[in-house]
């Protein structure tokens, strides 16, 4: 038994439930609760709201960021006029800068270090919400986990990385500060090749979010990532193998790493395959899918043990049924 | 490549002069200042990190650095085929790394261009990558890689086999490359263009199986390769976005096995009395496919507490098939007790995958403190394939099979969550939520139960619970709790995810501005208590980070992480006769990693370093897995070190001893800085 008690059986109109109080709340409330991202930041005890004054203002006493911001890739909003805030790069993150410049005091002034992830993430988003890798966001354990953009992305920083990571050995290094139990797989000796900077995390997960399970990546528009690289098992083949289609390639493999050769999830072939084809003569009675057991071989026969000896198109066939060739 | 290579090279030699005006060696102007307020002694750190990276200044129009040397290997104990399928680095003379950065402070062809190759000169793993932008006009990428695959553990095989050593072993490289152009980045419209190609080539050991009576090591030669072009047009707007793609795919598989000689393959007896061999085989698959795409993303910000997202894809894959095989030797058909002695088979046959996958959610803001996000998700493919195959048994003449047989796949994916997320206070947000996942699937059913053909048909019903906190003590101490917890009415494979409980929980404490601590522990608890299946899966991991970075000093840095693992599953298998039986997988691994950096005093600041990694795992497959290194850096001069490092791979299984090799890695070399 697990740690934690099993969850309870929700109703199947739990979920309208959840949508109807949404629904509601929404009504209610709407247009009363948000404060606008760009808006002005709140009010001072004085009541005398704060005005934008313009980064020359602030490259006063901020020379070092003001230069090194120059070379940005921020330094955009400080030009265009796309975002609004032409002028003002600085107060388009901080907020308007007039009381913090009379009394040069941080508290006058939005830190957004100092913020909420979500209330911090809101100010990256008022120019980087409507943009396509924000799409998957809704589904993205990161942003549901109050993972915040700039927990990956330097906002002032200035180099060869720009404001995220570019090389696969750096990425990988950002994402294993917190993943470090993934990081421990890839010390195993199957794995892919991002420990030896070949690959990076981002090769198959999207950090914003993604419209498959654990943030894959995909490719030819909805295909798992997986076949961006290993397109010979992408098929369709002419005679399936069910697993691969229904629960993907972590059926029978762990990419992060694994002690059993070809990442495989168990310590050899023989018991991937009957773990799952041991279903008893007949029709399966419990509800999966799968054939029976392959009890007409010798199992206990080297020549039998590796299954994909003989059934080497495990991924599926293009010219046998029995996925010989 | 070498083209490639070559011209990453010159680049730089045809790179601008630099602008007097601005040219300056003073890197620490140009310091990234702390967006927080950091300690001062850490913000002073930074121009010393800086002068030893790459990094671009506002006043250096070419930065980069080379790092080259020689590779040499000891040489390698115990088994080199395991040496190669995990490791596989080569000695010779290697260019490790090459890295520039090239600015344009006139903007005129570019305003940054950013070039990398890492591991060429023989090694597994070659990368270019190339980064051009110019703010307003394009951003453009290019990448390649060269991974190479190479497969030959013997206890993948049959180890007692004639002729079964090498089985299913593979020797191949697979090759990517990446070109795509935005063109007017920032902008309100932006179109752009990608091609990916993807190609594998090498050679191989694969089986050429004859009716289940015996099966052949066969060499192979393997070549794919599938292209993909893709072009779009994004619009970018303060209220809401558009993305609209249409791509297509090209794919062809001309892989080919061959054999001439005398094999009698891995079956050690004779069948009826005879002897089975092949002399002779040629097979040739030749498979086409394509695809055409569509794409269309979309977010909108209605209101200032409602976002919008939604995603339509939509693909339609189609492989044509042409295998011919002929054969020849002394082979069976043993259900009419037949020996002949070559066959021909012709094989043909199409498959089309319509596939759709569609997305919609919002997220909406009713409470200041209070987010609501709720998705839902569909997925399906219907995969319809028509395989025909003739066999000729020679000299006899029987049809063995001449019947086109008519394959479906459908599956239907469905998943609806809704999370609500509360703010409770500045240092604390709870989440909850609720998944429901239901889908059904028809597929091909099993050869043994329906030799004409067949379907057969699964049903997918899954509740999740979702709750999740998030508490941020101060800035320094953050915890995050995870929990997911499922129950299932049905569920495609014995294996699946049934009535399963995940648990995380993860803290972070930075206990000083020079060291930092991380812990985190995960469990998956999967049941499924049918009486035939009876599954009990339990995995876990604890794992823990030390930091240790004093700024004061500048004379030693720390990095060690260790991570524990166990995974325990039991689960009924039908064995030889149906005889049930349970198999039991156990993996208990420590895995442990470091690095200790140590700058050494005097004027010349050589850096030392320490580390390595191990894995030691007991259990169904006990690994050892040792990567102890020492690095060794020494300036000699403003722009030159030089680096040496020496690292040990040991490998060994208590089970398969025979797997084991070691082996001492020595490299040295120069790495040039500007």
């Amino acid at each position: 038994m697990g740690l934690l008690s099993p969850p309870a059986r929700f109703p199947r109109a739990a979920r309208w439930v959840f949508i109807m109080m949404a629904a509601v709340l929404g009504s209610a409330t709407y247009g009363g609760a948000q404060e606008k991202p760009g808006a002005p930041a709140p009010p001072a005890p004085d009541n005398k709201p704060a005005q934008y004054v313009g980064s020359d203002t602030c490259q006063a006493c901020h020379e070092d960021i003001f230069n090194a911001f120059q070379k940005n890739p921020h330094h955009a909003v400080e030009a265009d006029k796309k975002r609004g805030f032409d002028g003002k790069a600085c107060e388009s993150c901080h907020g308007p800068g007039s009381k913090h410049a009379d009394s040069m005091s941080a508290a006058d002034i939005r830190q957004p270090a100092k913020l909420r992830p979500a209330e911090a993430d809101k100010i990256c988003l008022v120019c980087h919400l409507n943009q396509p890798t924000h799409v998957g966001r809704i589904n993205s354990s990161h942003a549901k986990n109050q993972v915040a953009c700039v927990a990956c992305h330097s906002i002032h920083k200035n180099g060869p990385n720009g404001l995220v990571a570019r090389k696969a050995a750096d990425i990988n290094q950002l994402c294993a500060k917190c993943h470090t139990d993934v990081w421990a797989s890839f010390q195993r000796p199957y794995k892919h090749r991002l420990p030896e900077g070949a690959m990076s995390c981002v090769d198959c997960h999207n950090p914003h979010g993604s419209v498959l399970p654990r943030m894959m990546q995909t490719v030819s528009a909805n295909e798992p990532g997986c076949f961006k690289c290993h397109g010979d098992m992408a098929g369709p083949f002419i005679y399936e193998h069910a697993p691969v289609r229904l629960d993907g390639c972590m059926a029978c493999h762990m990419p992060h790493g694994s002690s059993n050769p070809r990442m495989l999830t168990r310590q050899n072939v023989l018991l991937v395959c009957l773990e799952c084809h041991s279903n008893l003569p007949g029709k399966p009675t419990n509800g999966t899918l799968g054939s029976v057991g392959p009890a007409i071989h010798d199992l206990s026969s080297p020549r039998f043990q590796n299954c994909t000896n003989c059934h080497q198109k495990v991924h599926g066939s293009n010219v046998s049924r029995d996925l010989f060739k | 490549m070498r083209l490639l290579l070559a011209l990453f090279l010159m680049v730089p030699a045809f790179g601008q002069q630099p602008d007097p005006q601005t040219k300056t060696g003073d890197q620490t102007a140009q310091a990234p200042a702390a967006p927080t307020d950091k300690p001062a002694d850490q913000a002073a750190a930074k121009p010393a990190d800086q002068s030893q990276s790459p990094a671009p200044t506002g006043e250096q129009w070419f930065t980069g650095s080379v790092d080259f040397g020689y590779r040499w290997l000891s040489d390698i104990r115990g088994n080199d085929s395991e040496y190669r399928s995990v490791l596989n680095l080569g000695a010779g003379p290697k260019l490790t790394a090459l890295d520039f950065t090239l600015t344009d402070p006139k903007h005129r062809l570019f305003d940054r261009l950013d070039a990398s190759a890492y591991g060429w000169g023989g090694d597994p793993y070659n990368t270019a990558h190339l980064d051009a932008r110019k703010q307003g006009d394009y951003d453009f990428v290019f990448d390649y890689r060269n991974i190479a695959y190479f497969d030959a553990v013997p206890s993948y095989a049959n180890p007692i086999a004639p002729g079964g050593f090498n089985e299913q072993s593979f020797d191949t490289h697979r090759r990517s490359m990446t070109i795509g152009l935005d063109l007017r980045p920032g902008k309100h419209i932006v179109p752009y263009l990608v091609f990916d190609r993807n190609s594998g080539y090498g050679n191989g050991v694969d089986e050429f199986v004859q009716d289940s009576n015996d099966e052949f090591p066969v060499q192979t030669l393997l070549r794919d390769s599938a292209n993909n072009y893709r072009g779009g047009v994004r619009f970018e707007y303060n209220r809401f976005h558009i993305t609209l793609e249409q791509g297509g795919t090209t794919y062809k598989d001309d892989d080919q096995a061959s054999y001439n000689g005398t094999s009698y393959g891995d079956r050690t007896s004779l069948l009826l009395g005879e002897t089975l061999v092949l002399n002779k085989l040629n097979q040739a698959y030749g498979i086409r496919g394509n695809s055409i795409y569509s794409k269309v993303l979309a977010t909108a910000h209605p209101f200032s507490w409602m976002d919008l997202y939604g995603q339509f894809l939509y693909s339609e894959p189609k492989t044509t098939v042409h295998f011919t095989e002929t054969a020849a030797g002394n082979f069976s058909l043993i259900n009419q007790l037949l020996f002949y002695t070559g066959e021909q088979t012709l094989g043909t046959g199409a498959a089309n995958q319509p596939h759709t996958t569609g997305n919609l959610g919002f997220e909406i803001r009713p409470l200041k403190r209070m987010r609501i996000i709720e998705s839902w998700m569909t997925d399906r493919y219907h995969d319809a394939a028509m395989g025909f195959d003739s066999s000729v048994s020679l000299p006899t003449n029987i049809l063995s099979a001449a019947v086109p047989l008519n394959q479906f796949l459908a599956v239907n994916y469905n998943q609806e969550q809704v999370d609500v997320l509360y703010d409770l206070g500045s240092k604390v947000s709870l989440r909850g939520g609720y998944r429901y996942i239901w889908g059904d699937a028809t597929v091909p059913e099993s050869p043994f139960f329906a030799p004409g053909g067949g379907s057969e048909s699964g049903q997918l019903k899954r509740n999740v619970a979702l709750a999740g906190a998030n508490f941020r003590l101060s800035q320094k101490l953050s915890f995050n709790l995870d929990y997911e917890g499922g129950t299932s009415d049905h569920v495609y494979f014995r294996t699946s995810l049934n009535n399963y409980q995940k648990g995380r929980a993860r803290a972070k404490y930075q206990l000083s501005a020079s060291l930092a601590v991380q812990a985190k522990f995960q469990v998956l608890d999967n049941q499924n208590p049918a009486s035939t299946i009876n599954l009990d899966f339990r995995s876990q991991d604890s794992s823990l980070g030390i930091y240790w970075a004093p700024a004061k000093s500048k004379r030693i840095s720390v990095m060690a992480e260790y991570d524990r693992s166990t995974v325990r599953s039991s689960i009924n298998y039908l064995g030889l006769f149906f005889t049930p039986e349970v198999s039991d997988y156990r993996d208990n691994a420590h895995t442990a990693s470091g690095a200790i950096d140590l700058t050494m005093p005097g004027p010349v600041a050589a850096k030392l370093t320490l580390g390595g990694s191990l894995f030691l795992a007991n259990g169904s497959r006990a690994t050892r897995y040792y990567q102890p290194l020492v690095r060794f850096s020494l300036p000699l001069g403003k722009h030159v070190f030089w680096n040496s490092q020496w690292q040990y791979y040991g490998f060994r299984e208590d089970q398969y001893v025979f797997e084991g090799f070691q082996t001492h890695i020595i490299m040295t070399g120069l790495k040039l800085v500007r």
